[in-house]
């Protein structure tokens, strides 16, 4: 892609090759805190990012407050409550459809996909009725320590165990990324879609060992294979819970630990020993606890630039800008700086990435292609309607609720916006609109200050629904959009009649939402 | 009545310093011209994505190599079992189901091209690096070079006129399913389109048309804004054509309900219909076969996928043939890499190097090109070392299939690459017919312990380049550039270094080559 520069208002610190940390520069110009209170401008600007767009009367409450308060709100708690559970079906254990006649087999498997779908919804509610980065976070991490729900042709990960997943994920999303790698590890989804319930002693199973490096912490290049074997027979021995009628010591949907499966000799990972285990200390705490978590340990502080550099990045283009040849290298790395200072704790990361001026510059508006979740969720809030069934449109705009089409997770950046996707995007927006009835219309008008004045009101619903301003031909472009041929002032007088001012906002919106732009956010 | 540039392509004449373990390849002697003109070079590939590793020592396999049966003692393929194609060539059996038109019957009737050994120097075990580095044509072993666009995406690019302002009749790529892949991306733009149904596309796509202008590309968003519009553009433009095509287009043949050979049948209906894009791309997934790839009855997994894709590609070879477009048409297939030859304690095997690559059509050369992969001298991670750069082919695609000049694949791949030769010349012109007579060129002493002398007879004064190649098909040096006077030439030419090599010697744009070697 195109290599100009193209933050023509931001100063390019470095080159682009990994510098050693001791040589950084020692203030941090980049990362510094936006101190000037928030417009109303920053603040849709903040919650189309880190959240899925805010409603008007959700921003106008926070407009004035500085970017370290409404941030701080924003994160949540380390103990936000959990949510009501999507259905009794989580705790019922699965039959095994092997053995099983075709017709319970088939039901089986058809359960699975209708568990997928219930899941997914229920969550994308979740989404839409967030009013802080909980769900947006949790999003984040579910796309990063990926788990597929329909990864081949005979097997799946279980909902059951994506949605324990998930719980976990939510837990810790800004706690210690140390703690949050060992939880994830051993978790059931992770466990039976990366191979690890096939990795035993003597016979390894390098998927998981070779993904926890490449994909999940330091990225490809910081490790030999020498260490992903060792990090393979580290991983030795856990089990993921299935079905009915395979063991479950832990309880369904719960890993175990096969001690007489796990590699007990010594290993060498990244340079540091790991100590061999007796009878005495191969107990599913133990190992868990020490040797994992030590492997875990070791790649942190074997690899600590690289890590911090491989997961800022990765918050980077989540939430600033997702073109991979566009990268700030040297704000990456100030943020990397201040994760790796941390401890690797990830409130710090996501704390100082979202109260940075970086962050609220202008020119990283409207960057960032909207991904489905962002697109469905945001135009339900955006508009106050919901959508029926948006797993389903979601599935059309090419992403699957808790199933991206491999281990590397979504591409994302431009590969949501198809000739076969975008299409959709459309067509949703329209069946969305049609919906608005004529008194849904005169409240969406209401909740704009100065609604009266139809062209402070329609830089209003421009500023709401666009990530930039626009010209001014086309703002006269929307106006007359709104007002088809009647004069400005008789705005007041349309907006009395909930009918005509119905069918004139439908048209205004649905003239907005044919912007390009109106795909960015 | 158009005249093209004649470019000839010579192919792997390494047959001399290639034929090692008794594998009876083709002989190819520089290419001899069929001067065929046409007035419209509507010539199309098929890419064939197979998602997750093909394991190639499970496709083709070494049967008579004890090695390979040491290494798999669960999966390997009984020789019994295994299809015999050539003298120490077999297939796996599931390329040979029964009743159908298939890939094992189109090696019988010249269409296909089996290239053992294809991979790249460094090989990277990760999915995703090396599907990167197989789709953007760069194999740079700098985990840190971003690889964002594809050498397919990059060549047209460059040969749309006025892209991506104006966009040409028909979209250049169509990629069947999915977003649009790295492989059509450019520089300038997505030189293609992604499409699942055209019936749903028509739909969708009427009235999409944005109803703005760009934006200036000073800034990302202005960069980004531009980029949605021209999606939309093109999804209105390109439905209506699209349609039109797939309802002029047919199928002659039954495809089954499977969704790669669905895929197929697609194609073949668009072309039938008219459509003329330049690449189709389809794809196969479930090759990552880390557990269970093949039951003691050779069925399972990766059987099935072989299965899949003979037959796939079987079918739309049956109707191309019954609809007249056999010869407009080559396909292959890419995967990211091949697998360990060592089998895993899964009844599987885990990620590998070099495979196998199958290039097919009527205007294949077909045959084996390469040896048995060597399964006792393997690299560091015990994996197949390759035999040619996977350049070599796209060389030919983009030279021999397409048109383009060396210049062109030069300023793709960003390096010079010696085509393989898998495709056959396809002469437009008679321009040059004179010159493009293959020159029979001898080099001597080969082996030389310093100075090579390169003879041949020259009918007319020519400019001339005599290069080095590694036999892997990348360019290591010039060895000598000037003009010469028609008549006997005999040009002495240093090489730098030891080593088996390819010299070509290009005459006025045509090239021939000769193996040499290089002992001190």
């Amino acid at each position: 892609m195109n290599r100009r520069d193209l933050f023509s208002n931001l100063v390019r610190m470095s080159s682009r090759d990994l510098s050693p940390v001791e040589t950084m520069p020692v203030v941090l110009a980049g990362l510094t805190e936006r101190t000037l209170p928030l417009t109303l401008e920053d603040v849709l600007h903040l919650y189309r990012r880190v959240g899925f767009s805010a409603t008007m009367a959700q921003a106008k409450s926070l407009v004035g407050k500085t970017a370290v308060e409404v941030v701080d709100a924003l994160l949540g708690s380390d103990t936000e409550p959990d949510h009501p559970s999507p259905g009794a079906w989580v705790d019922v254990a699965t039959e095994n459809p092997a053995g099983a006649d075709l017709q319970t087999r088939n039901a089986i498997e058809a359960s699975w996909y209708t568990y997928h779908a219930l899941l997914s919804n229920w969550w994308l509610g979740h989404m839409k009725a967030d009013t802080k980065a909980v769900e947006k976070l949790s999003l984040f991490w579910m796309s990063h320590w990926v788990s597929e729900f329909s990864f081949d042709a005979e097997t799946v990960t279980l909902p059951q165990a994506l949605y324990r997943q998930y719980k976990v994920l939510r837990k810790g999303r800004l706690g210690d990324m140390k703690q949050m790698a060992l939880d994830v590890t051993v978790d059931n989804a992770m466990v039976w879609y990366l191979g690890g319930h096939f990795n035993e002693s003597g016979k390894p199973n390098e998927n998981y060992g070779r993904e926890l490096l490449e994909l999940f912490t330091t990225g490809i290049g910081w490790y030999t294979e020498g260490d992903v074997k060792e990090a393979s027979r580290v991983l030795t021995g856990w089990k993921a819970s299935r079905y009915s009628d395979e063991p479950s010591p832990n309880g369904i949907y719960n890993t175990w630990f096969a001690a007489a499966k796990h590699d007990t000799g010594a290993k060498q990972f990244m340079g540091q020993p790991i100590p061999a285990r007796t009878a005495d200390n191969n107990t599913e705490y133990q190992v868990k606890n020490e040797e994992v978590f030590e492997l875990i340990k070791i790649i942190f502080e074997e690899r600590p630039i690289e890590l911090s550099r491989f997961i800022a990045e990765k918050f980077y283009r989540y939430f600033v800008y997702s073109s991979k040849g566009d990268v700030d290298v040297a704000f990456v790395a100030e943020l990397a700086t201040v994760f790796a200072a941390s401890g690797f704790q990830l409130r710090a990361l996501a704390r100082a990435l979202f109260t940075s001026e970086r962050f609220f510059d202008q020119a990283m508006r409207g960057v960032q292609i909207k991904t489905p979740f962002e697109f469905v969720v945001g135009v339900q809030r955006q508009l106050g309607l919901d959508a029926a069934d948006p797993m389903s449109w979601m599935a059309k705009m090419d992403q699957n609720v808790m199933d991206p089409p491999n281990v590397a997770g979504w591409p994302g950046y431009r590969s949501w916006i198809s000739t076969n996707t975008y299409p959709v995007r459309r067509q949703l927006t329209d069946l969305m609109i049609r919906q608005m009835t004529d008194a849904q219309a005169v409240t969406f008008i209401k909740q704009f200050d100065d609604h009266t004045d139809v062209r402070k009101f329609v830089r209003g619903v421009i500023a709401y629904l666009l990530p930039v301003s626009v010209s001014q031909a086309r703002e006269d472009f929307y106006v007359s959009a709104l007002m088809q041929s009647a004069p400005e002032y008789e705005w007041v007088n349309i907006i009395e009649s909930a009918s005509a001012a119905g069918q004139r906002l439908r048209t205004l919106i649905t003239t907005i939402s044919k912007a390009p732009d109106f795909q960015l956010c | 009545m158009k005249r093209r540039t004649f470019l000839s392509t010579t192919a792997a004449a390494a047959v001399g310093s290639q034929v090692l373990g008794g594998v009876p390849l083709r002989a190819f002697s520089p290419v001899d011209l069929e001067p065929m003109l046409q007035e419209d070079n509507d010539r199309t590939l098929i890419v064939i994505q197979l998602f997750g590793g093909n394991d190639g020592l499970n496709t083709i396999i070494p049967a008579d190599d004890d090695e390979y049966y040491r290494l798999r003692p669960s999966i390997a393929v009984p020789k019994a079992n295994a299809v015999q194609v050539l003298s120490r060539v077999y297939m796996h059996p599931a390329f040979d189901p029964a009743g159908v038109y298939n890939m094992r019957r189109m090696f019988e009737d010249g269409r296909l091209a089996i290239v053992q050994g294809i991979g790249y120097d460094n090989p990277s075990l990760s999915h995703f690096r090396s599907t990167d580095i197989f789709l953007s044509g760069f194999n740079s072993s700098d985990p840190n070079k971003r690889l964002v666009d594809g050498w397919l995406g990059r060549f047209f690019s460059d040969r749309i006129q006025g892209f991506p302002e104006t966009l040409p009749a028909h979209p250049t790529a169509v990629q069947i399913g999915g977003a649009l892949s790295m492989l059509f991306q450019s520089p300038k733009g997505d030189t293609g389109i992604a499409l699942t149904d055209p019936q749903k596309f028509f739909e969708l796509g009427q009235g999409l048309s944005p109803d703005l202008d760009p934006m200036p590309e000073d800034t990302a968003y202005g960069k980004e804004f531009n980029f949605v519009r021209l999606v939309a553009e093109q999804s209105d433009r390109y439905s209506t054509v699209v349609k039109q095509a797939y309802d002029a287009g047919r199928n002659t043949v039954t495809y089954p309900k499977n969704g790669f050979v669905q895929q197929m049948q697609l194609v073949a209906r668009l072309i039938s219909g008219g459509l003329k894009s330049k690449v189709f791309l389809v794809s196969m997934g479930g090759f990552d076969t880390h557990v269970q790839q093949q039951n003691a009855d050779l069925s399972g997994l990766h059987p099935y996928l072989l299965e899949t894709l003979s037959t796939g590609v079987g079918l739309f070879m049956q109707d191309a043939l019954a609809q007249g477009f056999a010869d407009k048409v080559v396909g292959m297939t890419v995967s990211e890499f091949g697998r360990r030859p060592s089998e895993n304690g899964s009844r599987g095997t885990d990620h590998g190097a070099s495979s196998v690559q199958f290039v097919w059509g009527n205007q294949v050369r077909s045959g084996v090109y390469g040896n048995n992969p060597n399964l006792v001298n393997l690299n560091t991670n015990k994996d197949v070392i390759y035999q040619w750069d996977y350049r070599r082919v796209y060389t030919d695609i983009l030279e021999t299939w397409f048109g383009g000049t060396e210049a062109d694949t030069t300023k793709v791949f960003e390096e010079k690459i010696l085509p393989l030769g898998v495709i056959k010349a396809q002469a437009t012109g008679v321009d040059d017919y004179r010159m493009s007579q293959s020159l029979s060129i001898k080099a001597f002493p080969n082996p030389t312990s310093s100075t090579l002398n390169v003879e041949w007879y020259q009918p007319t004064a020519a400019r001339v380049m005599i290069e080095l190649f590694s036999t892997d098909g990348r360019r290591v040096e010039t060895l000598w550039n000037g003009r010469v006077l028609s008549g006997k030439q005999s040009i002495g030419v240093s090489p730098s270094s030891s080593g088996t090599y390819l010299c070509a010697v290009t005459v006025n744009g045509v090239r021939s080559v000769v193996p040499v070697s290089v002992v001190r």
